[in-house]
């Protein structure tokens, strides 16, 4: 069952600024779907787009196949957001948070009672639950914001940058948590992420997002498989590209070879590392700080836009 | 089968009306949770009416003998000032809206599955309730400090009247600002010409009569006026001096039910107004 549906969906902002251009995919239910790209990639156009806050200038967007377009209401009702920002009542209790985000669901008050205690037992926020939120650390109210979203039951549950702005070990709590609630509830999950390692951890299936296009969407596994298992990087003086050319004249380099800055990365598809290095160090290149390591997402970033996260975000 | 589905799996109109009946009030419940949290919100609007009831209107009245008429200047400065402290409840209402913006609170709840018009109806169902009961207060000062009310069921009936559809006018126009402006400065610069200004020229603290032609037909163009002659109609003036004042009329049901339409009739455009700006802010396009 497909319960998010995209197709050509498109915004342009008033001025021509062309934030999304006409992207299609199916998150299937129970899916984990990770939008990966940098700062301005369009990422949160596309979420706001999806939880109708932004209108689209054109193609469509189901969820739960409710069209966000023409069933708003509906479109939302089987769906819940955790924003980048922290958006929840500093003033109210934790409890009367989740309270206030059930009855605006139209969750009937018994179950909604019987969810918060489950949900905040789960997320480990139920000791403080009847806090004021601003009493909260940065850690606790995203928990108490996941908490809340997932009062309702929603079908489709959207976390734009969920681990912006919390410190590394919050972070990697946070991701097992999540982890834990996608296998006990299989909610659909649209995650929004610029960290690769996130969107590898916790995605089934990844687009790669640049300048509002998908440039990649696929498993984490197959896009890193695209590398092979192995990469030799090096940095290099005297210019990437005259690099890149006489490696591939000698057959040392592939077409999927590719370079950024001063650093040249050669998927090495089975070649022996061994023998890698010594052609490249007979290359007089005058290349330092060599490494043979595993490819990540970050490698299959730049390979497909030419460009690293960090100059964007 | 999860809640929201089992909730829209109901006889939908049946089902639709409790859903978004129970989803205002929530609205309205949380912004009086909050509003509640903020005393400052309840209590610094009533501070300047307050002490025009108690001080200035007593002692205006000692220095310069009153209004030399059958109507106790005390009260009629009482009634008045309620056009600032409706105007001032509501422009502090408002600055919540911009505060909830600015916090992010307001993205929770355009997620919602609610018309979006239902959060400017919320916060205006507490706006009125705080403003009810700011009145109250302003009305019972002036009452301690010897202002002289006739209260007949007739009275109540145009003075809630009047105040409900006032207010509702107040609290649109602020909602309808707080949805324009970026910055909680431009919104505060904004206060004394939303709630201040037209208080010198609606008769608060004297008859309209006693200003020159050319302001005085201005008065008249203002919601708040008609608002005030409608207030002291029915608590403090059953001949309707300020009506005839305002319409020249010899019978002063009619003019008080002109004056009625008057302020329903800004009431009525200020809400359609404050809904769609406030609906089309939300949705970026």
């Amino acid at each position: 069952m497909t319960s998010i549906e995209v197709r050509g969906l498109r915004k342009t902002y008033p001025g021509g600024v062309e934030a999304v251009k006409g992207i299609d995919f199916d998150v299937e239910h129970g899916e984990v779907f990770g939008l990966l790209g940098p700062n301005g990639a369009g990422k949160s156009t596309t979420i706001g787009m999806l939880t109708t806050t932004v209108a689209p200038t054109g193609g469509s967007a189901r969820l739960g196949g409710y069209d966000v377009a023409t069933q708003p209401l509906q479109a939302r009702s089987v769906s819940s957001v955790v924003f980048q920002e922290s958006v929840v009542d500093g003033a109210l209790s934790g409890r009367e948070n989740l309270e206030l985000h059930a009855r605006l669901w139209g969750v009937e008050s018994e179950r909604a009672r019987r969810r918060i205690e489950e949900l905040t037992q789960a997320l480990g926020v139920a000791e403080l639950i009847d806090r004021k939120v601003d009493s909260y650390s940065g850690g606790q109210r995203r928990r108490l914001e996941i908490a809340r979203a997932l009062v309702s039951r929603p079908q489709v549950l959207f976390l734009d940058e969920p681990t912006v702005g919390l410190d590394p070990r919050i972070r990697h709590e946070l991701l097992d948590v999540i982890a834990e609630l996608r296998a006990r509830d299989a909610v659909t999950i649209l995650v929004t992420t610029h960290y690769l390692d996130e969107a590898q951890r916790l995605a089934d299936r990844v687009a790669i997002v640049h300048h509002g296009e998908f440039v990649a969407l696929d498993r984490p596994q197959a896009l890193l498989a695209g590398l092979g298992e192995q990469i030799l990087e090096f940095r290099v003086e005297g210019g990437v590209e005259a690099a890149l050319q006489s490696l591939r004249a000698r057959g040392l380099a592939g077409d999927d070879a590719f370079g950024l800055g001063a650093r040249v990365t050669i998927p090495l598809h089975g070649r022996a590392a061994a023998e890698a290095l010594r052609a490249i160090e007979g290359e007089r290149l005058r290349a330092s700080e060599l490494q043979v390591r595993a490819p990540t997402l970050d490698d299959v970033y730049i390979q497909l836009t030419g460009t690293c996260f960090g100059e964007h975000a | 089968m999860s809640a929201t589905s089992e909730a829209l799996a109901l006889p939908l109109p049946r089902a639709r009306r409790a859903r978004r009946a129970n989803a205002l009030l929530t609205l309205a419940r949380r912004r009086a949770l909050l509003t509640s949290r903020t005393p400052r919100q309840i209590a610094v609007p009533l501070v300047g009416p307050a002490l025009l009831a108690l001080i200035l209107a007593p002692a205006l009245k000692k220095a310069t003998g009153g209004l030399h008429s059958h109507i106790d200047y005390t009260s009629f400065v009482g009634v008045g000032a309620i056009g600032l402290v409706i105007p001032l409840s509501c422009v502090f209402a408002g600055l919540s809206v911009l505060v909830d913006r600015h916090t992010g609170a307001q993205r929770e709840l355009l997620a919602a599955p609610i018309p979006r018009y239902y959060l400017v109806l919320g916060n205006m169902l507490v706006a009125l309730v705080l403003a009810a009961l700011q009145a109250v207060v302003v009305v019972g000062l002036s009452a301690l400090r010897g202002g002289a009310f006739h209260i007949t069921g007739a009275g109540v009936a145009w003075f809630l009247a009047a105040a409900l559809l006032f207010t509702v006018f107040m609290y649109a126009l602020a909602e309808t600002v707080a949805s324009r402006v970026t910055k909680e400065e431009d919104f505060v610069g904004a206060t004394p010409v939303l709630a201040i200004l037209p208080f010198f020229f609606a008769g608060a603290l004297f008859p309209i009569s006693a200003m020159p032609g050319v302001l005085a037909a201005i008065a008249k163009a203002m919601p708040l006026t008609h608002a005030l002659a409608l207030l002291r109609y029915g608590f403090i003036d059953p001949s309707g001096k300020g009506l005839h004042d305002i319409w020249g009329m010899s019978n002063v049901t009619v003019e008080a039910w002109l004056s009625l339409a008057v302020v329903a009739l800004f009431a009525a455009a200020m809400t359609l107004i404050s809904v769609r700006v406030f609906s089309r802010s939300a949705v970026s396009r």
